[in-house]
């Protein structure tokens, strides 16, 4: 059946929306002007250099890093097994943990956010990288537990069983013959783990302190004072950071076993 | 009972740091918000509802909700059922493409808006060529600037829900009704529509609720003036050092949201996240 061309209008519209803003972005941090204007004059890469040599943000983009590292793998050791957990086995209070289990999905960021830094204030007083950790790993607990779900849901526990039953430990079994089956389902929640832990403001926000800032806390506070196009050259950076982990995604995994999990 | 216990074990871990770091710090905001002294009292509530900055970010919050939530349907269910009607390939293609608003750093996303809205930027310059305006309009630190942030950011979302729910509609169906007589609007209205009103259903409450909570395109496109729900609450706790008040707020953002959530899987328990 053709589609009607007045939808086809509105999709050309709404791309155009969504990502006109970025290719605007793109062209105006090569321009030579030191203030953010429209069209953009000559042609530079200094906003670029200047980007990558600020102490500021190299720190923060490191603080970034390693902490979407720390929590995303946090959360697949505290996930996978939940997941195996609620998958495998019928138990009292499964209907709860699994409330349980998605609902940081449910609360707002920044409610968390200020909830923790409240809790850190009045009752453990944790240093900041250690708060950190904590906020990103309970607010990517519960995408480990519904993507690593959705991929047990799909294999088959007859195999599994056929180990055990042959005399293979449960724990044999599960390292053997159920992880190296997950590998797609854990990559994928690794992903969407770490790109929700990279991008994170609300929780980072409140829980930051002097010194242990990640990268998107670091560019709101340089925006406060400044609006040259430095942050323009980080942002183009950043974009095509996630334009190729989009295409590294879709090439290995699937955009629809990612997403929809 | 092998089984419960084996359950209890694997989960334990996840069950003990949820509890810890998400159940309690929660229940003592929560606490919070309704001690004061030695008693429990709503005098927190009272005191923060009589503010009128609260008043005007609670209507601003579900008012800018409303209407995100609302063009994001009337535009995403003609380009849904477009890019669910293509072939596959250009599908995938459309789909990674539409999803980039979502995965990428807020601050770089809203900050493109920067240069759309700004003084100098590129709707200004176009103003003032045409001779439309005089001088520089005010487009950035305005409810519309936060709607449009707000749009791109949760249009994805809503796209996602209506494409998946699309595709879950037999072409057969929809040609039927036509081959019956059906012009294209009547099959679609009557039967594309009804059959996939779930997407609508659940893409609609996650563009609301993401748009009441929001933080980085309010912080940002709407300033320190024009204050949501999420950005009041920012500026009580850190500019304002008023704890009380902003535990206030986070109890009302944190019910909306729940609020919200329990109704949809009411709605649709098994669609629901």
């Amino acid at each position: 059946m053709r589609v009607p061309r007045s939808a086809l209008a509105v999709l050309s519209l709404v791309l155009l929306f969504l990502l006109g803003p970025f290719l605007i972005l793109f062209w105006s941090s090569f321009g030579t002007q030191a203030s953010l204007a429209f069209p953009p004059k000559g042609f530079t890469l200094y906003w670029f250099r200047k980007v990558l040599g600020m102490r500021m943000f190299v720190d923060a983009f490191r603080v970034s890093v390693l902490l979407a590292f720390a929590s995303t793998g946090a959360a697949l050791l505290l996930g996978v097994p939940a997941a195996y957990a609620l998958v495998r086995f019928a138990f009292p209070g499964k209907g709860f943990l699994e409330l349980l289990f998605t609902s940081p999905i449910v609360v707002p960021g920044l409610v968390l956010g200020f909830a923790l830094l409240s809790f850190f204030t009045a009752v453990a007083r944790y240093p900041v990288p250690l708060r950190l950790f904590l906020g990103h790993m309970v607010l990517l607990f519960p995408y480990t537990v519904r993507v690593i779900s959705a991929s047990l849901r799909n294999f088959d526990p007859a195999v599994e069983e056929a180990a055990v039953s042959l005399g293979a430990p449960r724990w044999v079994a599960f390292l053997r013959i159920v992880l190296p089956n997950l590998r797609a389902g854990v990559m994928a929640a690794f992903i969407l783990a770490f790109i929700t832990s990279f991008n994170n403001v609300p929780i980072s926000l409140f829980l930051s302190g002097p010194g242990v800032t990640t990268l998107p806390i670091q560019m709101l506070t340089y925006m406060e004072y400044y609006y040259d196009p430095t942050i323009a050259a980080l942002s183009t950076l950043l974009i095509l950071f996630t334009v190729a982990i989009i295409q590294l995604v879709e090439k290995t995994l699937g955009l629809s076993t990612t997403l929809g999990g | 009972m092998l089984a419960t216990r084996k359950a209890f074990i694997l989960s334990a871990p996840a069950l003990v740091v949820l509890v810890a770091f998400f159940v309690v710090p929660l229940a003592l905001t929560l606490v919070e918000s309704l001690r004061d002294g030695g008693g429990w009292t709503l005098e927190r509530y009272a005191s923060v509802l009589s503010q009128r900055s609260f008043r005007v970010a609670l209507v601003r919050s579900l008012k800018l909700g409303a209407l995100v939530t609302g063009i994001a349907a009337l535009v995403g269910y003609p380009a849904a059922y477009a890019i669910s009607k293509l072939e596959r390939g250009k599908r995938t293609l459309l789909m990674s493409l539409i999803i980039l608003p979502l995965m990428t750093n807020p601050v770089a996303r809203t900050y493109a808006w920067f240069v759309v809205m700004g003084r100098h930027g590129i709707i200004n310059r176009g103003l003032l060529a045409l001779g439309l305006a005089e001088r520089p309009i005010k487009i950035l630190y305005t409810e519309g600037a936060i709607a449009v942030g707000l749009l791109q950011l949760f249009l994805p979302l809503m796209l996602l829900s209506l494409v998946s729910a699309l595709e879950n509609v037999p072409a057969e169906l929809e040609e039927a009704a036509r081959s019956l007589g059906a012009n294209g609007f009547r099959a679609f209205r009557r039967v594309v529509l009804p059959l996939s009103a779930d997407g609508l259903v659940i893409g609609g409450t996650l563009v609301f609720t993401g748009s009441i909570t929001a933080y980085v395109t309010p912080a940002i496109l709407g300033g320190t003036r024009v204050l949501m729900l999420s950005t009041l609450l920012y500026q009580k706790a850190m500019t304002l050092m008023d704890w009380e008040g902003a535990t206030v707020v986070a109890v009302v953002m944190l019910l909306l949201a729940v609020g919200l959530n329990a109704l949809l899987r009411r709605l649709r328990p098994r669609e629901a996240m």
